[in-house]
């Protein structure tokens, strides 16, 4: 007897979509979006796609926009001058409030457009024609955690899935043996970024569609290899035996998918336990890769395997992938409070060389074509001084840079503008809505409709903001 | 969540006195730009405030670029050059610009702008000085920069930051109608005649009729091994227990059924399974979130609250009142303070700048309205919180006024009493036994009365102390830093009477004789102490971070005290000889070292000695300087100081003459018995009684059984009320206030854009028939420490009359109707609103509704309905002719068999592997293999255990009323790989003796058919073959019953 085909109510609620679904057959307009058993088969977005995939560096705890990519010649002429009408609770540190304060490295112009770039990023450099800068970002919280729900989840709050969810709710995955949305954070023992696994959560999409966390010691992955007594081929018998057992029990009940999805379900766990290992396995690269990542260099071993990882994660079909440069807040992370030549110029150190190489070897594989590369932090930090034995630099909310490359983006170019100081956004200012609605868009996704209904509400990454920046779009 | 729109004021104008109907508005934000045009196009003429239109996409957009442009280049010109003669102090020819409404009203000329065509807008026209009175008035033109900027404000709606004058603003409310109240979820319950008044009523009556008419029949009734293991799973969450099934199976009475039922509904089991699911409702978590996600330890007694709840079966409404207000309605009931818990579960962000302050109290504040609307009420009143709600008639200042209500409501910790009836029958034979023997020691101090007067005049009496080499101190002062009381005791000591605080510093003043080298420092125990002491830390630890000595000659107390170097230390017992030894308590660090005795010598008495070396040359006050820094509360509770001239006296206790004694017996022997005040005289007879074997052994009873007096079961419970202490975080250390007494109602949900206080009140949409809130108002008592807001909203809520109890009613037996049937009779659980689902059945839910309210709000009772109903109990079967008539089973055709909770697999796994331990209530644990029930698990927002994860456990952020049920790969590797899966395997296969029957009978509570026998065993044989250990076949075993455990058999509902 074959079963009839599951309603549509049933599909939804096996995508995992019940929650928010259930009941609005008539006012959900993305219908292909979940029209598949499967909650992670690949979908068709909404419009033509310019990227299908992302890699997003981002850059843990704040990076300075002023001692990186958004040169500000008028520090230097202003140096140690107070900041008049400045609001001390800009930053976090109220009390420790200095005067201007130049940046301590020199920038000079790079690659055909002649972008002014920080000394501290010689090999990024490069590659500016391939970037499209944004200078005048701006975010809601001068306080860590907040802002990097912000800029993962689009608000400074808890409990809304991130953008990888949201990506990986619209697309699915192209991978059938590995995760769809993958996070790797801080090896040296530096902590997580604050707010924890909460950044890379799926908030109230259901729970497959958050980020898989590859754990930076030990096995990475939970439970992906067999137990030690446990011999290869007695698990190959022991799962066929299982299949078996399932497949009586799903004929004496027909009409009911979910039976087959979870007899699928072994199968693909079986492929994943040889793929995902083979998949993290470095050693099966070139030496000249792994030299033009840095694995043979001390200082940033660690951040050019977690930029390696990410090209073999997307070559196989990995959705998104984010990987956090540094940990926690402070001296762990680009958070450069006290001493900011040290504390930027160890992160350009640890990350400079790697990422390039990623650029390159996507470049270099023909997959920057389609694959979205995203560099940016939660905030951006201010152009006045953080008084200090080694002065630093505090939160800023009101302004940073960040910069886009690959799939559908316009190189060289720059949008938008800081005030002379780099205090605050001046032109063409961008919120982080419009980054959202940026990167969506060039995934095929229209950030208006990219739903889900939960609690009476329907919600988007986007809120009810963003807009899409034309202007860096290729 | 939708505060971060921008800021500007409510565009398009709607006319909510248009709506004649409760339909769902059209107002849907997600709408193409080119239905947009088309509207447009048709409306033409029209002006703008005549119709409500749907959002345009890029509305949020146009808004920001308008009030951009309004706040750089209109707002300053309509200051300057029009205000005074329109809206200002004047208003000339009835046209006010003073707001957006006055501007869109028009004046005595009619409109002034016209939004189909906004170069033709008579403002324009005026402005550019096409048309007279050409404006502004006996001015000259405004430049052509200015003008554009006029008509591009005026293409982008004419949005205003806020109004030019404040009073003018006269928004456009949402006003509450009847008909918004006639929406099926606000109505009164309605359930039809009974046809059959005859026979009771049950839900298949309500089902027949509707099967009928669609042509769908219902599956006849499950086997009863099916419905017992169903209904254990159900009700409980755990299969049925080995021999209750065989039992069940083997009563032939009429009832066993309901029997059955009712032994589920009885089992403690049912409470966890309940509250576990609520919990979700109640987004219950034990930490705050965000970045520090701080631990809350005595969070977890709200979830004892729901078990014991659920299965005392608590009448809902009371379930409910008491989470909202059980601190005000039953301040006396455990339970009741418990329950607050509720409100207090919500994220905060402990770290917080001064910027963030407002904004986070209102956010916590949304958190609380939020919950218990969407949880109550399915209403998603949180959606008011930035404009009117969009779908919903709840207008912006309901959802303020709902807030208002939580104003002074913060998280807190109480101390509360457990079992206190337990308590009392322990004290009262403890306090029997205490009279007794303080009966029989001053019977015996009365009979030694005459010894005493005889040894007291004898002249060669014999000496009543010890020899000693120490002279005990009396202190001349005694002074604590941090709030210690002390209270003198007889043999010189001095007894600390209050909770040790989390720091301390004593400090002692004492005079010494010339000749002294050393100072002994005792620290004794004592029965009041934790742990009999001699610390006041609750494991009876103390830690002298620093001792320090100043000395000044006593002819000379004015002198400037020296101090006095101390050289060497030495102890009864030290915790170890490094940084908790005595000598760490005279090294340079008095913050993360000191002398303890832990280590063996908590509970007896313990001294240090502290020596400088050379003698003191006079009769010296010392200043002696304790401080207690090391660890939390860890000072000593009984102290006493002697002095002694021999440099190598060794550390002992208890010896030594206290000084009254000493100067009493001095008196004696100088002036005899008749010189001798009543005090010496007492001082005396206390210490030549301690001479007495009799009296020692009759006082050391007495002081034994006072040191196991019954303590009371005192523990810390985070509750949400008003007028404690808020518990502190972070954020304090900046100044955070923790709530603000008014809520206003805020523009957008801006706190910096405040309009009026708001006053405690319900949703309008709810109150019928002219009820306001004060009809449920419960008065604070004179002096109460609550507003009694939140009683007042617990009556209202549970009101069934004239109140919202009966949308109470309604979503919770939707809830315990889902909790069956895998869906809801309304799909959306926590929306029952316009954008939720309308119920399937909506007499059947009506009818649940009022049954359940007058059934004393007994869930039980649900239960009991739903269990014996044939829609419930019928077999799972599949029927393709009934599928192509209903394929989503609206009209339960068939029992919806699907996949267990995370918690039932996991719960399930546990127990028929043997290894459940299931201990109830108490502190949980993050611990992955932890035996305890998964509801155990201590939700810790940024640690949920990885395989509650996988299984679809929700964040615990907002509150989840229907948990999606995934199939993914990741589920999968938890069965094959895990550690866990194989523990459990093993022991299944362990317990099961090598019995394939067991095995079945165990898992699945059946024994396996015939083929399955066949093919278990050539599995066993092959796999044995695989394993190369002489534990190859229990290993094979292990095999079979993890596959067994994997498969969908076990993780269904049957």
């Amino acid at each position: 007897m074959m079963p009839s085909p599951p309603s549509r109510r049933a599909l939804l609620h096996r995508a995992g979509a019940g929650a928010g679904l259930l009941g609005l057959a008539t006012l959900f307009q993305d219908q292909h979006l979940l029209a598949a058993p499967d909650p992670l088969a690949p979908r068709q977005p909404h419009l033509p796609a310019r990227a299908k995939r992302v890699i997003w560096i981002f850059i843990n705890g704040g990076p300075s926009q002023v001692d990186t990519w958004d040169h500000k010649p008028a520090l230097a002429r202003h140096d140690g001058q107070e900041l008049a009408g400045f609001d001390k609770f800009t930053g976090f540190f109220a009390n420790a409030v200095g005067g201007v304060m130049k940046s301590p490295f020199e920038f000079r112009p790079r690659g055909r457009c002649g972008k002014m770039v920080s000394e501290i990023f010689p090999h990024l450099g490069e590659h500016v024609d391939k970037m499209a800068f944004i200078h005048s970002g701006h975010t809601e919280s001068n306080n860590h955690s907040p802002a990097l729900f912000a800029m993962n989840c689009g608000l400074p709050r808890m409990g809304l899935p991130c953008a990888g969810s949201w990506i990986t709710y619209g697309l699915g995955s192209e991978s059938r043996d590995l995760p769809a949305f993958v996070v790797m954070s801080d090896p040296l023992d530096r902590g997580l970024p604050k707010g924890n696994a909460s950044n890379w959560s799926a908030g109230f999409l259901p729970g497959v569609y958050q980020g898989t966390w590859l754990k930076p010691k030990g096995a990475p992955i939970d439970n992906l290899l067999p137990p030690p007594n446990l011999p290869p081929a007695a698990q190959r018998d022991q799962l066929d035996l299982l299949a078996r057992l399932n497949r009586s029990h799903r004929d004496a009940h027909p009409g009911d998918p979910d039976l087959d999805a979870r007899i699928q379900s072994y199968e693909l766990a079986y492929r994943m336990q040889a793929t995902a290992p083979e998949t993290l396995d470095l050693s099966r690269e070139s030496e000249a890769t792994k030299r033009l990542y840095g694995l043979d260099q001390p200082h940033c071993r660690h951040f050019a395997t977690q930029c390696l990882t990410a090209r073999r994660l997307v070559e196989r079909g990995v959705r998104f992938v984010q990987i956090y440069s540094g940990g926690m807040e402070n001296q762990r992370s680009w958070d450069g409070h006290s001493d900011i030549k040290g504390n930027h110029s160890q992160f350009a150190g640890e990350t400079d060389q790697p990422v390039a190489a990623l650029l390159q070897d996507l470049h270099q594989r023909g997959l920057l074509e389609d694959t979205l590369v995203l560099w940016c932090g939660e905030f951006g930090r201010l152009p006045v001084a953080q008084k200090g034995a080694k002065p630093g630099r505090d939160h800023n909310p009101h302004c940073f840079t960040a910069w886009l490359a690959g799939g559908g983006i316009k190189g060289g170019v720059s949008h938008g503008q800081s005030d002379e100081l780099g205090h605050k956004a001046a032109v063409d200012k961008v919120t982080v809505h419009d980054l959202h609605a940026t990167v969506l868009h060039l995934l095929g996704l229209d950030h208006e409709k990219l739903t889900y209904v939960y609690n009476g509400r329907r919600f988007r990454l986007t809120d009810v903001a963003g807009h899409v920046i034309r202007p860096i779009l290729a | 969540m939708c505060n971060a729109g921008p800021p500007v004021e409510a565009f398009p104008l709607r006319q909510a006195s248009s709506r004649k109907d409760s339909r769902p508005r059209q107002r849907d934000p997600v709408i193409s730009v080119r239905l947009l045009l088309t509207l447009l196009l048709l409306l033409r003429p029209v002006s703008l405030p005549a119709q409500a239109l749907p959002l345009p996409a890029d509305h949020a957009a146009r808004m920001k670029a308008g009030t951009a442009l309004f706040t750089a280049s209109i707002r300053p010109v309509l200051l300057e050059q029009c205000l005074d003669c329109h809206g200002g102090e004047k208003t000339r020819a009835g046209f006010s610009l003073a707001s957006r409404e006055s501007l869109l009203a028009g004046g005595d000329s009619g409109p002034a702008i016209d939004s189909s065509s906004p170069p033709r807008s008579l403002l324009l026209a005026l402005l550019r000085h096409e048309e007279e009175p050409f404006m502004p008035a006996k001015k000259p033109r405004l430049p052509d920069a200015t003008l554009e900027a006029f008509q591009r404000w005026i293409e982008l709606g004419v949005p205003y930051d806020r109004p030019l004058v404040e009073s003018a603003s006269k928004p456009a409310e949402m006003t509450v109608t009847d008909a918004d109240r006639a929406f099926w979820s606000f109505r009164p319950l309605a359930v039809p005649a009974d046809p059959n008044p005859g026979s009771p009523r049950n839900p298949d009556h309500f089902l027949a009729e509707a099967r009928a008419a669609a042509g769908v029949t219902p599956n006849p009734e499950a086997d009863r091994r099916t419905l017992a293991r169903r209904a254990a799973l159900s009700l409980t969450g755990l299969p049925p227990a080995p021999g209750v099934l065989e039992a069940f199976l083997a009563d032939s009475r009429p009832d066993a059924w309901p029997r059955f039922v009712d032994s589920l509904l009885a089992s403690p089991a049912f409470g966890e399974h309940q509250a576990r699911q609520w919990m979700d409702v109640a987004r219950f978590a034990e930490s705050s979130g965000f970045e520090q996600d701080y631990d809350r330890p005595s969070a977890y007694h709200y979830r004892d609250f729901l078990i014991r709840a659920f299965n005392q079966d608590l009448p809902w409404d009371r379930f409910t009142a008491w989470q909202v207000a059980g601190d005000e309605l039953a301040p006396g009931e455990p339970l009741a303070l418990q329950a607050t818990g509720f409100l207090s579960a919500g994220v905060f962000p402990t770290q917080l700048t001064e910027a963030e302050f407002e904004s986070a109290r209102y956010d916590e504040l949304d958190d609380m309205v939020g919950t218990t609307s969407v949880a109550f009420l399915g209403l998603s009143i949180g959606c008011a919180r930035c404009h009117d709600h969009k779908y919903d008639p709840i207008p912006a200042r309901d959802y303020y006024a709902l807030a208002a209500t939580f104003a002074t409501a913060i998280r807190t910790e109480t101390e509360i009493e457990f079992a206190p009836e337990l308590h009392r029958a322990r004290l009262a034979p403890w306090e029997a036994r205490e009279r007794e023997l303080a009966a029989a020691l001053a019977v015996h101090e009365t009979s030694l009365a005459p010894a005493f007067g005889s040894w007291l005049r004898a002249p060669d009496r014999p000496g009543i102390t010890a020899p000693s080499v120490w002279q005990v101190l009396e202190p001349v002062s005694l002074t604590a830093r941090d709030g210690t009381t002390f209270t003198p005791q007889a043999d010189g000591s001095q007894l600390a009477t209050n909770p040790a605080p989390a720091r301390e510093e004593y400090t002692v003043e004492v005079a010494v004789a010339a000749g002294s080298t050393a100072l002994r420092l005792e620290t004794l125990t004592h029965p009041s102490l934790p742990r009999q002491g001699p610390g006041r830390a609750p494991n009876g630890n103390f830690a002298l971070g620093d001792l320090v000595v100043t000395s000044r000659p006593s002819v000379h107390p004015e002198a400037r005290p020296v101090p006095l170097k101390l050289v060497a230390a030495r102890a009864t017992h030290q915790q170890n000889t490094g940084s908790l030894s005595v000598a760490s308590a005279i090294d340079a660090d008095p913050q993360s070292s000191g002398w303890a005795v832990d280590s063996g010598g908590i509970g007896r008495d313990q001294a240090a000695v502290f020596s400088w070396g050379t003698p003191l040359a006079t009769d010296s006050r010392l200043t002696i300087r304790m401080r207690f820094q090391v660890n939390g509360q860890h000072s000593p509770g009984r102290i006493r100081l002697s002095s002694t001239a021999d440099a190598t006296a060794p550390p002992g206790t208890g010896d030594g003459v206290p000084g009254p004694l000493a100067s009493a017996l001095d008196r004696l022997a100088k002036a005899g018995p008749d010189a001798l005040s009543p005090d010496q005289t007492s001082v005396l007879r206390r210490a030549w009684l301690a001479t007495d074997p009799g009296w020692k052994q009759r006082d050391a009873a007495l002081q034994a059984h006072r040191s196991v007096r019954p303590r009371p079961d005192l523990r810390p419970v985070m509750i949400c009320s008003e007028g404690l202490p808020p518990l502190k975080h972070h954020a304090d250390g900046r100044g955070y206030p923790h709530f603000y007494p008014q809520v206003h109602v805020l523009e957008r949900g801006d706190p910096k854009r405040k309009k009026e206080v708001a006053s405690a009140g319900f949703p309008q949409v709810l109150l019928r028939d002219g009820a306001s809130p004060a009809d449920w108002q419960v008065p604070p008592s004179q002096g109460a420490r609550t507003s009694h807001r939140r009683a007042t909203l617990a009556r209202w809520l549970t009101d069934p009359e004239r109140g919202s109890g009966h949308l109470l009613a309604r979503v919770a037996v939707n809830r315990i109707w889902q909790q069956h049937f895998g869906r809801g009779l309304v799909a959306t659980p926590n929306d029952f609103g316009f954008q939720g689902s309308r119920p399937s059945h909506p007499a059947l839910l009506d009818w649940l509704a009022t049954e359940f309210i007058a059934h004393g709000w007994s869930t039980k009772h649900l239960h009991r309905l739903i269990l014996r109903s044939d829609a419930w109990r019928q077999a799972p079967d599949h029927h393709p002719a009934n599928a192509a008539r209903d394929p989503d089973n609206l009209l339960l055709w068939r029992f919806p068999s699907r996949r267990l909770s995370a918690e039932a697999i996991r719960d399930s796994l546990l127990a028929v592997s043997g290894l459940l331990d299931p201990t109830p209530f108490g502190p949980g644990s993050l611990d992955e293999s932890m035996r305890r029930r998964s509801l155990y698990f201590t939700v810790k927002r940024s640690r949920l255990p990885n395989v509650m994860v996988v299984f679809d456990w929700p964040e615990h952020v907002v509150s989840i009323g229907l948990r999606p049920s995934t199939t993914v790969a990741p589920q999968a590797l938890y069965f094959m790989n895990s550690p866990e899966a194989r523990r459990y395997a093993e022991a299944l296969a362990a317990r099961s003796n090598g019995s394939l029957d067991a095995v079945y009978r165990f898992a699945l509570q059946r024994s396996p058919a015939p083929e399955e026998r066949d093919a278990a065993t050539a599995f066993l044989t092959s796999q044995t073959r695989h394993h190369h250990s002489p534990r190859a076949a229990e290993l094979a075993l292990a095999d079979f019953c993890q596959a067994l455990l994997a498969s969908n058999e076990f993780l269904h509902l049957p």
